[in-house]
C-alpha cells in the first residue's frame, strides 16, 4: 500500500504561514469588534428599556420627567449613546462589565456563577450528542441499504424535529411525576447542598432532552458526509485494489468524512456558552441560557452585554481553534494554508 | 463485535448516567410533602414556587407586585394592614382622624427589628422622608400627598395636603417601615443588599441565591402574632408547567401561579392538593385609542362594546372561572361600592348604532365609515393564553356586526411600547385597540380609578387610552377632593355611570383567583383581597 507523507515545510512556507496566521488574527479582531458593537446596539434596539426594573408600571407612571432622568443617570443608562458605548468598550477591555441592573451585583460575578452550570449541562450533552450522533451516523451510512440504517435515519429525523420544550415536559411527567425517579427542577438538592449525586440527578433530564433533540443533526451530517466519501474516486480505487472494506472505511473514508463533522462540533462548543434557553427554563436550571433570557426580559443592558460577550468570545475562540486544528487533521489544509 | 460496539457504548453511557443519577434509588425524590412535620395548620417547612427572581426583597428591590410585594410584606410591616374589607392596625395601635386630613397614629410598643434594635417613631419619620426622596422600586410609595409628618413620644401625626378618607388603605397599608439605622446610609436604593432586608415582620430573610431562591425563617420575637410555619423556602421556577409538576411531586408545596381554568378540575381531583380561591381584582380590558378616529367618537366605541358578549368570554375563555366585566369597571366585590349597571351586550343594537352613524356594509361585508373600511388592528400579549383566546372571540363578535379585526400578537414590552411608551401617558400612543389589564390595587381605591380616565397627565397617569371628557374630568375633581368616604363613593358611582356611557375601554372580565397547594404539608392558606393567598394571615396567627 502506498503511504503519502506530508512534505516538510520550507522557509518560504513558514513565512507564508506566519502571514496567513497574522491575517487570520486580524480577521478575528475585526469580527470581535463588530460583535462587541452589535452586543451594545442590539439590547438598546429592543422595545422598552430598563426603566421597568425600577418599579411597577403603575408606580413608574407617577414619576415626573425629572425623576425618570435622575434614575436613568444614576444607574448609567441616561447618558448619550456614544458615551455609553465608549464606557462599555473601556469596561470590556478592563474586564469590568459593570453592575447588573436586575441583580444589583457585578456582571462578572453573576456570569461566573452561571457559567459552570452551563458548561456542565451543555458540555455533557455535547459530548454525549457527539458520540451518539457520529457513531450512529457512521452505522447509518454503512448500513444504509439495510433495515437498521433506515430505522436509524427515521429515528434521527423524528428526534431532530421534537421541540425541546415538549420533550422536556414529557420527560418530567414520565420520570418525575409518574415514576418519581428524578427531580423536576433545579441543579442541586432542596437545601442547596452541592453533592455529586444531587447534581447528577438534576442533570439527567435536561441532558437527555438536549441529547435526544440534538444528536439527529450530527447523525445526518455524519451519515451524509461518509456516504459522499464512500462513493468518491479514492475509495473506488481502493476497492479496485482489493483493500478490505473495513480498512477502506477506517483508513480512507472515516478521516475525510469526519473533517466537516469536526468543524460542526467545534461550532457547537462555541455556542456552549449560550447555554440552552429552552431547556434551562423548563428545568429551572441556573445556567447562562436562563440568565440571558432573564436579562433580555428585564432589559438589563449590562448583563445582556456581558452574556453576549461571553458567547462572542467563545464562538470566536472556538472558530480559531477549529481553524488551528483543521490542518492537523487534514494535510491538504496544511498545504493550502501555506499557499 | 464491531457491529455492536458503537451502539453498546452509547447505550451503556446513557444507562450509566441514568443509573448513577438515580443511584438505584427507587424512593421518591426529596421533600415529598414532608410527612410527619405537619400538625393541624402548622408546618416546619413550606416551599413556595415563584416565576422569577425578586432580588434582595427590600421594598425598593423586589421586581414584581405579585408575588414580590407579598414576599416583602412577610419581612416588613406597615403601620396598618388590610384584613377583609377593613383596615386593621399593625405597627400603629390605632388610626385616629376627625377630618381625614390629620391622621394620628400611636405606635405599638415592644416591637423590634430583626436585628434586635427597637422600632421607634424616628423610624416612621425617616421612612416617610426616605420614600419622598426615593420613588423608584416596586414597593416604593408615593408619599407626596403627605404634607408633613411629626412625632411626639410614640405617637406619629401625618398631615395631608388635602383630605383623603382612603389614605389608610391606599398609602399607610402599603408603606413598609424601614429601619433608620440601616437605611440612612443607602443612597442607591436599587443596589440595597440582603443586609438591608431587615424589617419587623414575621419572617427573617436568612438566605438568598438568585438562581435558587430564598429561605425565610420565622421571627420568634414577632410582636403581632405567632408564625405557623418555621421556614418558608422560595424557589424560582420560570415555567408554569414545571411549577405544577413540582407541586404534584411534592417538591413544591404552593405555587404562586394562577391555576389555569383547564387544569382546575384535574387539581381538585388530586388527593393531596388543595385549592385556595378568592376574588381577584385584576381586570382584563379592551382598550380603545380614543385619540384616533373613529375611536374618538363615544358612539363608535359604544357600538363596538355592544357587539361583545363578556359573558361568553368568561364561559369560553375562562371556563366559567371568572366574573364578567362591569361596564363601570368596578368589580362588584371591590371595597369601592360598584354601581349595578346593565350589561352592554346587544348585537342588534350595535348594528343599529353603526347604521345610524352611516357605516354601511361594503361589498365584502365590512362596514365603511367616513369613507374608510372599519378594519382595525387589535394588539394582544403573546404570553397570555386567555387574552389571545379572548382576542380571537372578539374578532369573531365584531365581524358579526361588520367590523374587521386583525390580531397582532406581541411580547409584553413591544405592546407596552405602543400602548404606554415608557409608562408615561404624555408620550402618546400608537394603536387602534389593545387587550389590556390593570392589577388588583387599581380596583381597591377610587383615587386610582380616577387616574385611568383623567385627561390631565398629572391626575391621569394611567390614562393609556388618551381619554378626554369634560364631564369625566369634573367628576374626577369632585372625587379626588371629596373629604369623606360617603362623598367619594357617590362621586365614584357617577364616574362609573359615565364610563359605561363613554366606554373609553370595555371591561371584559376579572379572572377568579385560584392557587394550588399541598394540603398534606400545610393547609393554612387564607385568602386576602388584593394579596391573594401569599400573605401574613396565611402564615401567621395574627393577634391584632
Amino acid at each position: 500500500m502506498v503511504q503519502t507523507e506530508t512534505p516538510a515545510p520550507t522557509e518560504r512556507g513558514r513565512r507564508s504561514y506566519g502571514r496567513y496566521t497574522a491575517g487570520r488574527l486580524a480577521q478575528y479582531a475585526a469580527v470581535l469588534f463588530i460583535a462587541l458593537t452589535l452586543n451594545f446596539a442590539l439590547p438598546r434596539a429592543l422595545p422598552g428599556g430598563p426603566l421597568k426594573l425600577f418599579g411597577s408600571p403603575e408606580a413608574l407612571a407617577q414619576l415626573t420627567a425629572e425623576e425618570r432622568a435622575q434614575i436613568a443617570n444614576q444607574y448609567g443608562f441616561g447618558q448619550p449613546l456614544h458615551e455609553q458605548f465608549f464606557t462599555y468598550l473601556g469596561n470590556v477591555f478592563s474586564l469590568d462589565l459593570g453592575m447588573s441592573l436586575s441583580q444589583r451585583r457585578p456582571v462578572m460575578e453573576v456570569l461566573g456563577e452561571a457559567l459552570p452550570w452551563t458548561l456542565l449541562l451543555v458540555g455533557t450533552s455535547i459530548v454525549i450528542t457527539a458520540l451518539l450522533g457520529v457513531t450512529l451516523g457512521v452505522i447509518g451510512a454503512l448500513r444504509r441499504r439495510k433495515g437498521k440504517g433506515s430505522g436509524l435515519l427515521g429515528g434521527a429525523i423524528v428526534f431532530d424535529s421534537l421541540p425541546q420544550f415538549w420533550l422536556g415536559m414529557l420527560l418530567i411527567v414520565l420520570f418525575s411525576v409518574q415514576l418519581r425517579m428524578l427531580p423536576t427542577f433545579g441543579a442541586v438538592g432542596p437545601d442547596g447542598v452541592v453533592t455529586i449525586g444531587a447534581v447528577a440527578q438534576h442533570l439527567v433530564l435536561p441532558v437527555t432532552t438536549l441529547t435526544l433533540t440534538g444528536f439527529g443533526y450530527l447523525f445526518l451530517y455524519t451519515r451524509s458526509s461518509l456516504l459522499t466519501v464512500l462513493t468518491s474516486e479514492p475509495v473506488q480505487h481502493a476497492h479496485a485494489r482489493g483493500v478490505p472494506y473495513r480498512q477502506i472505511v477506517r483508513r480512507h473514508a472515516l478521516r475525510p468524512a469526519l473533517l466537516p463533522v469536526h468543524t460542526i462540533i467545534m461550532m457547537e462548543i462555541g455556542f456552549l456558552a449560550a447555554g440552552s434557553i429552552v431547556v434551562e427554563t423548563v428545568f429551572a436550571y441556573p445556567g447562562l441560557g436562563r440568565l440571558t433570557f432573564n436579562a433580555i426580559s428585564a432589559r438589563d443592558y449590562p448583563l445582556m452585554q456581558g452574556a453576549f460577550l461571553v458567547l462572542t468570545v467563545m464562538v470566536v475562540v472556538m472558530n480559531a481553534v477549529a481553524d488551528a486544528t483543521y490542518p492537523l487533521l487534514d494535510p491538504r489544509a496544511r498545504a493550502g494554508g501555506a499557499r | 463485535m464491531y457491529r455492536r460496539t458503537p451502539r453498546s457504548i452509547a447505550a451503556a453511557g446513557l444507562l450509566a448516567l441514568t443509573l448513577a443519577a438515580c443511584g438505584g434509588n427507587t424512593a421518591p425524590v426529596q421533600n415529598q410533602g414532608a410527612p410527619g412535620q405537619k400538625t393541624a395548620g402548622t408546618a416546619a417547612s413550606v416551599t413556595i414556587s415563584i416565576s422569577s427572581d425578586e432580588s434582595t426583597l427590600t421594598p425598593f428591590t423586589n421586581q414584581t407586585g405579585y408575588p414580590g410585594d407579598n414576599l416583602v410584606n412577610l419581612i416588613f410591616d406597615s403601620l396598618v394592614t388590610v384584613q377583609g374589607d377593613g383596615i386593621k392596625p399593625l405597627l400603629a395601635k390605632e388610626v385616629q382622624t376627625t377630618d381625614n386630613k390629620v391622621y394620628t397614629l400611636p405606635l405599638r410598643s415592644g416591637v423590634t427589628w430583626h436585628d434586635g434594635k427597637p422600632f421607634t417613631a424616628e423610624d416612621v419619620l425617616f421612612s416617610v422622608d426616605y420614600y419622598r426622596e426615593h420613588m423608584e422600586g416596586d414597593s416604593a410609595i408615593d408619599v407626596r400627598p403627605i404634607e408633613k409628618v411629626s412625632a411626639e413620644g410614640d405617637t406619629v401625626t401625618m398631615t395631608l395636603k388635602a383630605p383623603d378618607p382612603e389614605f389608610p388603605r391606599r398609602l399607610l397599608a402599603d408603606m413598609a417601615m424601614l429601619p433608620k439605622h440601616l437605611w440612612e446610609s443607602v443612597t442607591k436604593v436599587k443596589e440595597a443588599g440582603t443586609d438591608k432586608a431587615v424589617g419587623t415582620g414575621p419572617f427573617k430573610l436568612t438566605t438568598y441565591d438568585p438562581s435558587r431562591g430564598y429561605t425565610l425563617t420565622a421571627n420568634a420575637a414577632y410582636a403581632m402574632g405567632k408564625p405557623k410555619v418555621q421556614t418558608v423556602k422560595v424557589v424560582v421556577i420560570p415555567e408554569e408547567a414545571t411549577q405544577f409538576a413540582a407541586l404534584r411531586t411534592g417538591e413544591v408545596h404552593m405555587s404562586t401561579r394562577l391555576v389555569p381554568p383547564q387544569q382546575l378540575q384535574s387539581f381538585k381531583q388530586q388527593p393531596n392538593i388543595g385549592i385556595v380561591e378568592g376574588t381577584e381584582f385584576a381586570s382584563t380590558l379592551l382598550a380603545f385609542n380614543t385619540g384616533r378616529a373613529p375611536f374618538d367618537k363615544a358612539e363608535v366605541r359604544r357600538a363596538l362594546a355592544k357587539a361583545i358578549d363578556v359573558n361568553d368570554l368568561v364561559k369560553t375563555v375562562l371556563l366559567g372561572q371568572g366574573t364578567p366585566g362591569n361596564p363601570g369597571f368596578i368589580h362588584a366585590k371591590s371595597p369601592i361600592k360598584a354601581d349595578e349597571l346593565p350589561p352592554l351586550f346587544d348585537p342588534e343594537g350595535a348594528k343599529r348604532d353603526l347604521d345610524a352613524l352611516g357605516a354601511a356594509p361594503g361589498a365584502d361585508g365590512i362596514r365603511v365609515l367616513s369613507g374608510k373600511p372599519m378594519s382595525y388592528e387589535l394588539l394582544v400579549q403573546s404570553s397570555s393564553t386567555d387574552r389571545l383566546r379572548a382576542a380571537e372571540l372578539i374578532r369573531d363578535m365584531l365581524k358579526n356586526v361588520g367590523v374587521a379585526v386583525k390580531i397582532t400578537s406581541l411580547d409584553s414590552d413591544s405592546l407596552d411600547a405602543k400602548v404606554w411608551p415608557d409608562y408615561d401617558v404624555a408620550q402618546g400612543r400608537n394603536y387602534d385597540m389593545s387587550m389590556w389589564g390593570w392589577s388588583a390595587p387599581t380596583m381597591l381605591s377610587s383615587g386610582m380609578i380616577a387616574q385611568l380616565v383623567a385627561s390631565d397627565h398629572k391626575d391621569g397617569p394611567l390614562n393609556v387610552v388618551g381619554f378626554k371628557n369634560d364631564a369625566v374630568d369634573a367628576v374626577v375633581k369632585t372625587l379626588t377632593s371629596a373629604p369623606t368616604m360617603e362623598e367619594r363613593s357617590e362621586a365614584a358611582k357617577q364616574l362609573q355611570k359615565l364610563l359605561a356611557e363613554q366606554v373609553p375601554f370595555l371591561t371584559l372580565y376579572y379572572r377568579n383567583g385560584t392557587y394550588a397547594f399541598r394540603k398534606d404539608t400545610y393547609d393554612g392558606w387564607a385568602w386576602q383581597d388584593g394579596a391573594a393567598a401569599l400573605n401574613k394571615f396565611s402564615l401567621v396567627d395574627m393577634a391584632l
